[in-house]
Formats: structure tokens, sequence, C-alpha cells
């Protein structure tokens, strides 16, 4: 910009909590000595009405072509003070922030050195502000349907949300069934199991037509940008089609034998196989990774509904946004954890659950090791809340509840079993207190133990937990038929593929990371990809489905427009200055950049729709061709210098 | 007098390459000769200082200063020649960044001096004779004493730029001829450009111009750091690409790739681009950025900059003394240095 810089500094009280720590008075007005400074003042809440209005009056009378305003984050009101010099004429890229309140006030007691800090603070915005260029936003054409990556209660709410409010939705599922974990086990509220909700589930998703189920379905690949995604997506074979009509012969001359992950391990399951009783799509599949295609199944079909001839196929999706929420994995004890995997009658949480389910080989019936237990003992938080050294720091809010609701039951039907909850904290919050009292009633003893955890003995005698129970101070030596370790959540396996793929991040306990709890929730860093479920960290059941519903409604605001507007502070290159050294490809988080050819030379092109703004190309162009709007070289090297104290001009 | 442009070429802390590079224009020479008139060039004519100083003020339309300062004596030339230039140009590498010479920034005074009298395994100084600013020589077969007045060193070596203001840069260690000549054409043609350019050169970086750029995969991404003496280069494929710290991106063009034809990965003698600022903070930035540990490795990584010896070898080959962070700090006044020696 040609034009000389005249530019209005606006120093905010925040009430006290600036005008508390920084006396604002003498940052406006030594505001007033800096170079191209035309008009500074000090108000109570710049943000307020009258405060915006003192700039938009400012902006006409003083001719203002820059505005910076002394107060808050950006990212609490930047929006606010973009909008209000836009709407006195200028373009809203000419605003710069000065974050006096974070970055100071708030963090210093000593007035006269908050003071001097945010003098300091002001001096580097207008540093800054002399050199910022107008900025326009682009818009580009947006798909409007949805791509639901994992077909659990949180992906299942967040495709039928997306779908009621009229857009189609592919919902994406690794294995042959949608209905997660919450299928198998869990627990929604004293009436309600996990398995209800899941099969209600099913009956909506099955009449919706605008809801596409892609079982033993994978993302491949991920390319394009927020509103024009494609999502490369291999179909593997199930080899069983929709005219199986569950007769189960082929199950039975099926020569392959695995572990029934459905059940957690607790029995086998043949390579064809129905995953559990009202599995969707309600047919048989064949575990593609296993079969050895002997044909046996083939022959005995009397409905022609197998062949194995069937290739694996992937397909484009196109999708504007993108909702992932493959969910979590089950703590795994390593062998000897509580005595896990030495004794048959020491069982995880999970494993307890499918074998309490109808349809379980015992139908139901609590037997361990051909008999009904006369006692049996629930070890809590195995694996979470850093009670062994695998064990993780966070709790995995589910394993109580489960847990209690299934010694509640076991009490309900064997009334006589000894039944033992040893704990660390009771985790039954909101309305679930109620469960935990239900089981107080019935007499289930709970057992509390604190830094020194229960030890498990495997005598000749039978089982026997040492535990030091920390409310009555006494070492306590129970005997024991059976032993259920509480296991808690640990991110899904295949996480680091999911994020080669998405390009989602991670956060410190494995989980992907929302863009912030706060000001972004249920939001993936790039823009377009939302989350939902225990992909971002233990939840239950209830908190996953709610989580499918907040990112259905992020998607749909996304979705509902058809087109979407492009942030300018993105990446930009200067042609005449890049050689097409193509360093900055590599750096690109996003792959928004390539080298293409203008005119014979190798010139970086930066697609502005993928590009997020990180500015990490920025920083690795060797030759200073690639530069950040709203962040270029010589903006941020004057905003430097002005640091430390030098000129402000560059 | 004629009418010709006066031309004045003065050396300071250099090795001769610039001067040579003079010599390579050839029979473009001639054509040199006829264009201007040297008035002082010690390399090749017997001018002297006084010759200078008598010259009126701003009559030399041209001033070209090759090497770093190192001396009181260059500090005074140049201040001699400004005064008596219309233009002056900082002629290659040391005189534009302190080029290799300014390697010494990395040690104070004393400890250069001693490094390179009394250490370096060539020298044999049994006397251990450092420079002095006045030695008096005796020669008893003359029955008489001699006495002999040295330039005193600066405590550093400085970048032309940092002791008188210079107009205009010409790159290269030292320049090659067609970008001196490029750089003539340029300033006789009298279309000057702006004041600080560099001139006779590119742009853009030297991969622009570099044949192997087409060779480079969509990623330029390495594992490890490879040098020329310890592995060998595969021919016609991206030196960079292949792990060789290659500047070439970091680094103006202008010299056609001449190293890379070679088989040598450039060192970046042609210096940074405008809108850098510190040469070897962006070289590092940008090494640090090619290096392919994804989830990161620290161990990795620390293994790939450790193989290489000497990082500010590479990154500030020809530009320490002109970076941010240009010189050992401290020992302003040497020991070493003695106000008189008699032998």
């Amino acid at each position: 910009m040609t034009e000389e810089p005249r530019i209005g500094v606006y120093v905010c009280h925040c009430g006290f909590n600036i005008a508390g720590t920084v006396d604002v008075k003498k940052v406006a007005e030594f505001a007033k000595t800096l170079p191209n400074v035309v008009v500074a003042k000090d108000y109570v809440f710049m943000c307020s009405e009258p405060g915006q209005d003192l700039i938009k009056a400012d902006i006409k009378a003083h001719n203002l072509n820059r505005v910076v305003v002394s107060a808050c984050s950006p990212s609490l009101h930047e929006i606010t003070f973009r909008t209000a010099v836009s709407e006195a004429g200028l373009n809203k890229y000419l605003l710069e922030m000065a974050n006096i309140r974070e970055h100071c006030s708030w963090v210093h007691h000593d007035k006269e050195k908050a003071t001097e800090k945010a003098k300091e603070i002001v001096r580097m915005a207008v540093a800054k502000a002399r050199h910022l260029e107008p900025l326009q936003e682009l818009e580009v054409k947006a798909e409007t349907s949805a791509l639901v990556l994992g077909g659990g209660v949180a992906g299942m709410r967040a495709a039928l949300e997306l779908a009621n409010y009229g857009f189609n939705v592919y919902l994406v599922e690794k294995a042959p069934t949608i209905g997660g974990k919450a299928a198998l086990i869990g627990y929604v509220d004293p009436k309600t199991k996990g398995a209800e909700i899941v099969s209600k589930m099913f009956d909506r998703v099955k009449d919706c037509p605008r809801i596409q189920v892609l079982t033993n379905a994978e993302l491949i690949q991920l390319s394009g940008f927020a509103g024009n995604y494609i999502a490369k997506v291999r179909l593997n074979p199930r080899y069983v089609n929709e005219k199986c009509t569950l007769c189960g012969e082929c199950e039975e001359v099926c020569p392959i034998e695995v572990s029934n992950e459905y059940n957690f391990g607790l029995n086998k399951r043949k390579a064809i196989f129905l995953p559990f009783s009202n599995a969707y799509p309600p047919y048989y599949a064949i575990d593609y990774r296993v079969c050895v295609k002997c044909g046996e199944c083939e022959k005995v079909c009397r409905f022609g509904a197998i062949s194995l001839k069937e290739e694996p196929k992937v397909v484009d999706l196109k999708v504007g946004s993108i909702i992932i929420a493959t969910g979590y994995d089950p703590y795994r004890p390593f062998k000897g954890e509580y005595g896990y995997g030495l004794h048959q009658n020491i069982m995880t949480l999970f494993q307890l659950e499918r074998l309490l389910d109808p349809d379980s080989p015992t139908k139901g019936e609590l037997i361990v090791g051909n008999k009904i237990p006369k006692s049996i003992a629930f070890i809590q938080c195995v694996g979470s809340r850093n009670t062994t050294p695998g064990a993780k720091e966070y709790c995995s809010r589910m394993c109580c509840t489960t847990a209690i609701n299934s010694a509640v039951k076991i009490k309900e039907k064997y009334p006589d079993m000894n039944v033992y909850i040893l704990y660390k904290d009771i985790m039954t919050y909101g309305s679930d207190e109620t469960l935990y009292e239900e089981a107080g009633k019935k007499l289930v003893q709970f057992i509390k133990f604190e830094e020194k955890i229960p030890k498990v003995s495997i005598t000749p005698e039978g089982l026997f937990i040492d535990v030091f129970e920390y409310t009555i101070q006494e070492n306590l030596r129970i005997p024991v038929d059976a032993i259920v370790l509480s296991i808690g959540m640990l991110p899904p396996r295949d996480i680091e593929e999911l994020i080669a793929v998405t390009r989602v991040s991670c956060g410190g306990e494995g989980f992907v990371r929302e863009a912030h709890l706060k000001l972004a929730p249920v939001e993936a860093p790039t823009k377009g990809i939302f989350l939902a479920g225990c992909i971002t960290g233990p939840k239950n059941i209830l908190e996953s489905i709610r989580m499918g519903s907040a990112a259905a409604a992020k998607a749909m605001s996304l979705l509902s427009k058809g087109k979407l507007t492009i942030e300018p502070m993105i990446a930009q290159v200067n042609e005449e200055k890049c050689s097409g050294c193509a360093i900055c490809v590599g750096v690109c988080p996003y792959s928004a950049i390539s080298i293409k050819k203008v005119n014979g030379d190798r010139i970086a092109y930066v697609e502005k729709a993928l590009c997020m703004g990180c500015g990490t190309c920025n920083a690795a162009c060797p030759s200073g061709a690639m530069q950040h709007l709203g962040f270029k070289d010589i903006q941020l090297l004057a905003q430097t210098r002005a640091v430390f104290g030098g000129e402000m001009n560059v | 007098m004629s009418e010709k442009p006066k031309v004045a070429w003065y050396w300071c802390a250099s090795c001769g390459g610039c001067e040579e590079s003079f010599v390579d224009l050839a029979e473009r020479l001639l054509k040199v000769f006829e264009a201007v008139d040297i008035v002082f060039c010690p390399v090749a004519m017997d001018f002297k200082r006084e010759d200078v100083e008598k010259l009126p003020d701003g009559s030399i339309t041209v001033a070209l200063i090759n090497g770093g300062i190192r001396l009181k004596e260059h500090e005074e030339m140049v201040k001699l020649l400004r005064k008596k230039s219309k233009i002056v140009i900082a002629y290659g590498a040391c005189s534009a960044w302190g080029g290799i010479p300014g390697l010494a920034n990395l040690y104070n005074l004393d400890e250069a001096l001693e490094r390179k009298y009394l250490e370096v395994p060539t020298i044999e100084n049994p006397k251990e004779v450092l420079p002095t600013k006045k030695i008096i020589v005796n020669i008893p077969e003359a029955k008489m004493k001699a006495e002999l007045e040295l330039p005193e060193p600066l405590p550093v070596l400085l970048p032309l730029d940092k002791v008188i203001d210079v107009d205009y840069y010409i790159p290269g260690c030292p320049p090659t001829p067609d970008v001196f000549w490029n750089a003539l054409q340029a300033l006789l043609s009298g279309n000057l450009p702006p004041k600080g350019a560099i001139v006779g050169a590119s742009n853009r970086s030297l991969c622009d111009e570099c044949s192997l750029n087409e060779t480079k995969p969509e990623k330029v991404l390495v594992k490890e750091f490879k040098r020329p003496d310890k592995a060998k280069p595969e021919p016609n494929k991206c030196l960079l690409a292949q792990g060789f710290l290659c500047m070439g991106p970091v680094t103006r063009g202008g010299c056609t790739a001449l190293c890379i034809k070679g088989n040598m990965p450039c060192t970046g003698c042609f210096g940074l681009l405008d809108g850098i600022v510190d040469y070897g903070g962006k070289a590092i930035s940008y090494f640090g950025s090619i290096l392919d540990y994804s989830p990161v490795e620290d161990k990795e990584i620390k293994k790939a900059f450790d193989s290489i010896p000497d990082w500010v070898g590479t990154i500030y080959k020809y530009s320490l003394a002109s970076a941010k962070l240009s010189h050992k700090a401290g020992a302003k006044k040497p020991k070493r240095i003695k106000e008189v020696v008699e032998i």
C-alpha cells in the first residue's frame, strides 16, 4: 500500500481485567508518540457497542486506514473488531490486535512493569500495523454430502442427524457390521443396555435412504479440502450377499476357527460368521483375512448367497465434510496383570459383559470354569488412573457404571453370590449415582484401595485377593472364585493410519485432539473434519451419542451453504522469486502445495482452499518467495525489531 | 582528459580470486579498456595512495572493492575511495558478506593470530614471531637498523558495508566473468538499479537455473545428510534429494550452477536473496525442514545433524561476518599485538 499509514490505537480497560494491572491512560498516551499513530484512546469496554462506535467514528473523522485494538486475545474478539472496522468501510484485515490482557494484565501483578510491557506490546502491534495490507476472502463451491467414519453409536447418531436434515451420508465401517462396542457391552441407564440403543438406531439407519452403509470398508486416502474432499475407500470383500437367510449351515462346515473378537476372546468363531445376532447388515460375513477359500461354505449354501470370487474394490466418494468416530480399543492387560491370562476364572469386564449377554456361549448364565462361582470380585481402574506401570493417567469413564451395573444384575440373578468391587474412587457421576446406591442395597461389597493396589494370588486352594482396605485401614485376604478386571479404554490400534490418512493431530494420551476444547470443540484442526465419540478420549455411551449430534451440527453448518469462504491469511507465492526448489511441498502438512510450470519455470502453487495458514512453508522457504499473508516477513520483522526497541522502519 | 568513466579497483582481505575473475573476462577485457579509464588498481598498475588522494572528491565513477576489511589499512583505503567515488561496489563474497576470511570471526583476534602464526600444522615459527605494529630489523652487515610499520589488524573482519556506504553488490566467490560482465553492462548503460541492489545475478535461487531441478521428486525429504568427500553422488539426480547439503535453494542464482555441473553441491557463494535477513539462519531452517522423521525421533535427527562436523563453516561459509551473530564476543583489546619488536 503506497498510502501513508494513519493508525488509530484503542486501549481497552476490560473493566478491571486490564485497567486493574495496567495504566491504560499511560499506554494510550504512549501510543500517540509512535510513528503514524493519528489518534489513541482508552475506553472501559472496547468490545461494547459504544466502544465499537468510537472506533467507527474515528475511522471516518480521522480518515484512519489502520486500526490497533489493544485488548484481549484475538481468538476472543478479533472477529468483533474486524466486523466493526469493515462496517466503517475499512478492509477488515487492516486491524491488528495487541493482546494486553492474557499476555499482560492477567499474568502480572506489578502495575508499573505491566504498564511498560503493555506499551511494548502496543509498540509491536503498531510496527506491524504499518505494514498491513488489505486482503480479500475467497469463495469455493462445496459438496453437500458427508462421510462418517465408524459405525458405532457416535457415528450412527451423526449419520442420522445429517440424514434427517436432508444430507446424504456415507457411513463407513471397518467391521462387517455397524454397531461398534456399544452393541456388545455397556450401560446407558439401569433399564437400558448399550445393545438396545444400538438396535433402535439400526432400525432408523435401515429406514433411511440417505444413509449408505459401507461395511468392511476402510478410508485409504483423503485428498481435497473442506467442502471438496475426495475420500478413497477400499471395500474389502464380504463374499456373502443379501440372499443370506442366516441359516448358519455354512458356519458348521467352515474349517477355520479363530478367536471371537465380538466376545473379546471368550470363545472361538469360524472364518464365516455372524458377528452378533442382530448385526447389520443382517447377513453372514467371511473374514477375508483368515479365509483359505476352501469353498466348503459356497457348496453348502442353498441360497446362492456366497461367492468367493468377490474382489476388493476402491471407490472415490466426493464429500464436503468428514466426521471421524472410529472409537477406542479396550485396554489390553499384560499377562499376569492381576493374574490375567494365568487362570481361566480371571477375565475382563468386557468378557463378563459378553458372558452375561443372552447371546453368549452360556446363554447368559454366569458360568466360569464349568460352574457358577460362589463369589466374584471386580477390580476397578485396570489400565486407568496410573494403577499399574502400563496404565494410562486418565479415567476411562465407563468402567465404574458398567461394573456396578453388572454387579447389580448378578446379585439380582444370584442373590447368594458374594460380589465385591475393589475400587480407587467410584465415578458414578450424575444420575448414575442411583446405580451405586442400588448396588449398596443389593449388598454388593465395596472395598477401597489407594496407592497400594490389590494383589491377586493363584493358589491350589483357589484365588485370593490381598488388599489394604483404606477406609477401615486394615489388610484383607478375600477368597474368590472369579475375578473381573474392569479395563479401561485405549486409543484404537490403527490410530497411526488414521492420522496418516486424515492428518488429524494427536493429543497427549494418544487420542485425537480437538482444535480447541472451548473455542472449537468437536472440530479437528483441519477445516471440514469433525470428531465424535471415544476417538477424542474416553466417554460413556450417552456422551458419545451427544458428541455425534454435535459433530453433525457443525458439519451441517458447513454443508448447508453449498459454498465455502476461505480465510485470506494463507500462503502466497511470489512467482518472480520462486525457483521451484520444492522444499515447501514436503513440509506442508495439508498437501496444499505442488510444483507447476509457469512459462516454462517451475513454480510452487498453493491450493488456496487447502491451505490452513500454518506458516510452515513460509519458514522453510529458503528464498523468501513464500509469504504468509497477514504474517509476511516484513510485518513480523517490524514487530520483532519493535520488541527489541529497534528502528520501526524495516 | 578523456571523457571515459574512471574506475578504481582495490583489494582488501582476499585471495586473489576476484582479480582472477577480471582476467577471465578474456577478450571482453579489451572492450572494458575501451569503455573506461582505470585510475587505481594495485594488482596490476603502479598507482599509489597519494595518486588517489590527489583526485578530486567524487571524480571516480565506480570503485570496485573486493575482500573483507581486516586491517586498519583496508579501512583507511576504502574510506578514501568512498570519498573519491560516485559509486562504490562491493565486489565478491568477501567484500559483500565477509567471505571465507570472515570465518576467523569465530575466534577473537589473539586466538586467530595464534592459530594462524603458531598452531597451524603447515607453519614453522620457532621464534614465535607474530605481526606487530612496528618491527625493527637489525642488519649487522650494514651496521644499520631498518624500521617497518605494519598495518594493525582490526578486532574482527568486517564486510565493506559495515565500514562505508555501499551502493551495489556483485556476488560470488569469485563472481563469474559473466556476472561481472552483466553488472558492468548494467552500470555502464546508465540505467542504475535501486541502491543496495545485487547486480549481475538472478533474483531467484540457484535451483531455477540448475538442470537437476527437474529431477527432484515431488517432496524433497531426506533421512540423512551426505558430504561429497564421504559419498558418491548419483549422476543426473538432484544432489539435495540424494541428501547432499546443497545450498542451491537458499542461494542467489546467476552462476549457471557451475559447481553442480561438476557434481559438487552448491556451497552458497552467491549469498542470500532479497528479503532474507540472515543466510545461515534461513539455511538451517530449511535443512531442518527437509529432514524426514515422522514421527519425530530426536536421536535420529541429532545423528543426522551430528554427521556434519562444521555447521558454521557450512551455512555461513561466505557470510559469517555479516550474520546476526557475526563474531565471537569479548577480548576487544588483543594482547598478542606488540607495539614494537626488535629482531
